[in-house]
């Protein structure tokens, strides 16, 4: 009896060392910034001197014009740009999954976007939308067309940040896309190009639906980065003009170091937590149900090979 | 016997004699050692840790700084960051029970949250020590509007100087606001340099239709702190303030409108790309020839006459921040102050008071960096080698310590300001109706922060 209770809690005593630390490092900071989120607290204060003002932080944002502009705004940019950032990369990794010369090479090119530091890319695009030297521009002045105030109108704004941030972030989805592609059982797509079946049909029945336990997730990723994005918007408009591109994060950011109200930026935080949260959870439901139907889909193409 | 009794005594007393006259001599020397005692000699070997910002005044004070330690044999180790960085690591350091920090430069608007901390050392205490104040300092001769905008707390309106007011800080690195304008422009075209704002807002419309493809004036109106500041910077010469003596809001007058409409105008007939410009883009855009005036800080002016970085050296002029209903020069800019938490005191306040005193003053302003007294404004020397100096000091005459409130709910209502300013130039907005919404919201926002506590 004894033998099989010390087997039992074995794997739970190993286990243990790792989970404090990872419990500890995971919820410590999360814990503080709930408890946070309670508090009148400005940064020249220990915490112990703030003052506790209950849910008070949250029933100023849910009431704040600013904050719920901010957060239409961050819905739409993360909206737009997962969506267009989809289907742009996994359309290309469709494109260039195939053996042509110079192949390896243009994927490496292709991925570059994704490497420069967001900063950089933020200052390039800001030198690419300068109205008067900017390429982008003089492009256009050349073609008899009136130039763009990409970064000084309120609706031009967001859609020259969008630019950007596609710009940036479709290789992320395309090289993902790729991987997924090519771990595909080439043998399935054999088997349905004998039976007749056309490229679009191979990509729409057998490709896509095999892939989407992995497109979720790459989903999934850039959703949460796209919430979250920084520093693009800070260098090409720092919010403006007006609050028209004032992303959640950059709002966090302000309410935090120039209003210096920490418990009002935690409670944002925290419910920017809780939305990333709700979507996490969602998505990752969808995406079992999405694994059984894949190896449903696996396991009949075996059967039929 | 006698006379062998005599000698005796003679030879003791001349022993007595010569034994006193060394010690007399002795004791006059120490004396006059400890009379002659420099007032740093106490605090030589040591070495102060100071937090600098990155910023062209203090690159100027960087070489600066070995003079003051081959003076007092005080050495100085200086953390030079961006000065967001900057804020934000204060903001850690001054709530440590023993800091790293003897001496920091703060900037204008932190004085508010430092000082409401009780975060900085009262300088009273230092000036009242024989043992550190230097009765040659000259405080009279730092221009007052620096002092009171920057050094001084707990006076008029909780920030300003006032029976009740202390020093908490000193003026270093400060700087306020200056047109400049293109020589060569105005000569062509026979135009006089504006000394009102009517005069300035006409021109500024006007020069675009004399010289096609250039703006009429440089200025800052991107959404945030840039636009905020540019419209501060038209409000307090139009005879405009954020808030009556009540706290009550009155942006939304008759001249919180009218220093709307002036920042309007100006960026209208700006250059192109007006709408986004920081102060480094305003800037820029003067620089490249892209704008017959500027109407902006004077850490600028330095960068003018460097052929590296403009394309209109030799070709600028300076004149005082036009007048509106009143003279208004901006004031802001860095102070120094110890902080409570500092380990060398006393030693850390010989160094601020040496920094801005009027010969490192002068040593300062002739690397680069802002004068902060009125003797270095008028200093031959000094106005040799920067011509414009002289000018600044005049337009220093009217600096305005009141032209933007320092407290501490400010960084929020700025913030609002900047991006109602920004809907108005960009997206048109309807100026009443959005000064108006200003208005109600700083309102809430005060009430808030207790400014309404004894209404």
């Amino acid at each position: 009896m004894q033998a099989a209770n010390t087997r039992r809690l074995t794997p739970y005593l190993f286990l243990a060392p790792s989970l404090t630390v990872l419990g500890f490092a995971l919820l410590y900071p999360v814990g503080y910034m709930v408890y946070a989120s309670f508090l009148n607290w400005n940064p020249s204060q220990h915490v112990s001197q703030a003052e506790w003002v209950g849910l008070r932080n949250y029933t100023f944002l849910l009431s704040d014009p600013s904050f719920r502009e901010s957060l239409g705004v961050t819905l739409k940019f993360a909206a737009i740009v997962v969506v267009l950032e989809m289907i742009l990369g996994v359309g290309l990794a469709l494109l260039l999954d195939r053996k042509l010369k110079g192949m390896t090479l243009l994927r490496t090119l292709f991925i570059l976007p994704m490497m420069i530091a967001p900063i950089v890319v933020g200052l390039m695009w800001r030198y690419l939308y300068h109205p008067t030297v900017g390429p982008l521009n003089r492009m256009l002045t050349r073609l008899g067309m009136e130039p763009v105030p990409w970064l000084s109108d309120a609706n031009w704004a967001l859609v020259s940040i969008i630019i950007a941030d596609i710009w940036q972030w479709t290789p992320f989805i395309f090289i993902l896309a790729l991987a997924a592609l090519q771990s595909l059982p080439r043998s399935a797509m054999e088997a349905a190009r004998i039976d007749g079946a056309t490229g679009w049909q191979q990509i729409w029945h057998i490709k896509l639906p095999l892939m989407l336990p992995v497109l979720i997730v790459t989903c999934l990723l850039r959703l949460i980065d796209a919430f979250k994005v920084l520093e693009v918007v800070l260098v090409l408009t720092n919010g403006g003009p007006g609050l028209s591109t004032e992303i959640l994060s950059l709002r966090i950011a302000r309410t935090a170091s120039e209003f210096r109200e920490l418990g009002k930026a935690a409670a944002m935080s925290n419910l920017l937590l809780a939305v990333l949260m709700i979507l996490t959870l969602a998505m990752f439901a969808y995406s079992k149900f999405t694994e059984v139907r894949a190896a449903r889909l696996r396991a009949a193409m075996q059967d039929e090979s | 016997m006698v006379s062998a009794c005599d000698a005796l005594f003679r030879e003791e007393s001349m022993k007595t004699i010569v034994r006193t006259v060394a010690l007399a001599a002795g004791l006059l020397a120490g004396v006059a050692t400890g009379a002659f005692a420099g007032p740093y000699d106490a605090h030589k070997g040591k070495t102060l840790v100071v937090n600098f910002p990155a910023h062209p005044h203090y690159n100027a004070v960087m070489k600066v700084l070995p003079e003051f330690t081959k003076e007092t044999g005080i050495k100085v180790e200086v953390d030079q960051l961006e000065y967001l960085k900057m804020r934000e690591k204060q903001t850690l350091e001054l709530t440590k029970a023993k800091g790293d920090y003897d001496l920091i430069a703060y900037v204008v608007f932190s004085k508010a949250d430092y000082v409401f901390a009780d975060q900085l050392e009262n300088l009273a205490r230092f000036f009242m020590n024989p043992l550190l104040a230097d009765p040659a300092y000259d405080a009279a001769d730092i221009i007052p509007g620096y002092m009171q905008n920057i050094g001084v707390a707990g006076g008029d309106k909780g920030y300003l100087a006032g029976p009740t007011g202390s020093l908490f800080g000193i003026p270093f690195g400060a700087e306020t606001s200056i047109l400049g304008y293109r020589t060569d422009i105005f000569s062509k075209h026979k135009l006089k340099v504006p000394e009102t704002y009517d005069e300035m807002l006409d021109l500024a419309c006007k020069i675009p239709k004399l010289e096609p493809g250039m703006g009429g004036l440089a200025s800052r109106a991107a959404s945030g702190q840039h636009a905020a500041h540019a419209y501060l910077l038209h409000l307090a010469p139009l005879g405009g303030r954020v808030f009556d003596s009540q706290w009550n809001p009155i942006i939304n007058n008759e001249a919180g409108i009218k220093a709307a409409q002036a920042l309007k105008t100006i960026v209208d007939c700006g250059p192109e790309g007006a709408k986004t410009f920081g102060f480094a883009e305003a800037g820029a855009a003067f620089l490249q020839g892209k704008t017959a005036m500027f109407l902006d800080s004077t850490v600028f002016a330095g960068q003018v006459d460097d052929p590296s970085k403009s394309k209109i050296a030799g070709k600028v002029g300076w004149a005082m921040h036009p007048k509106g209903v009143r003279h208004g020069s901006q004031t802001g800019g860095f102070g120094i102050a110890i902080p409570k938490n500092a380990k060398n005191k006393d030693a850390a306040f010989l160094l601020m008071q040496w920094l801005t005193s009027k010969k490192a003053d002068k040593l300062v302003a002739l690397q680069g960096g802002n004068p902060i007294r009125f003797s270095t404004h008028a200093d031959a020397e000094v106005n040799a080698k920067f011509p414009y100096m002289k000018t600044f000091g005049e337009a220093l005459k009217h600096a305005d310590p009141d032209w933007r409130p320092i407290i501490p709910p400010w960084g929020k209502i700025n913030n609002d300001l900047g991006t109602t300013m920004s809907k108005i130039i960009t997206e048109n907005a309807d100026i009443k109706q959005s000064m108006d919404g200003l208005a109600a919201r700083t309102k809430a926002t005060m009430k808030e922060a207790g400014y309404e506590t004894f209404k």
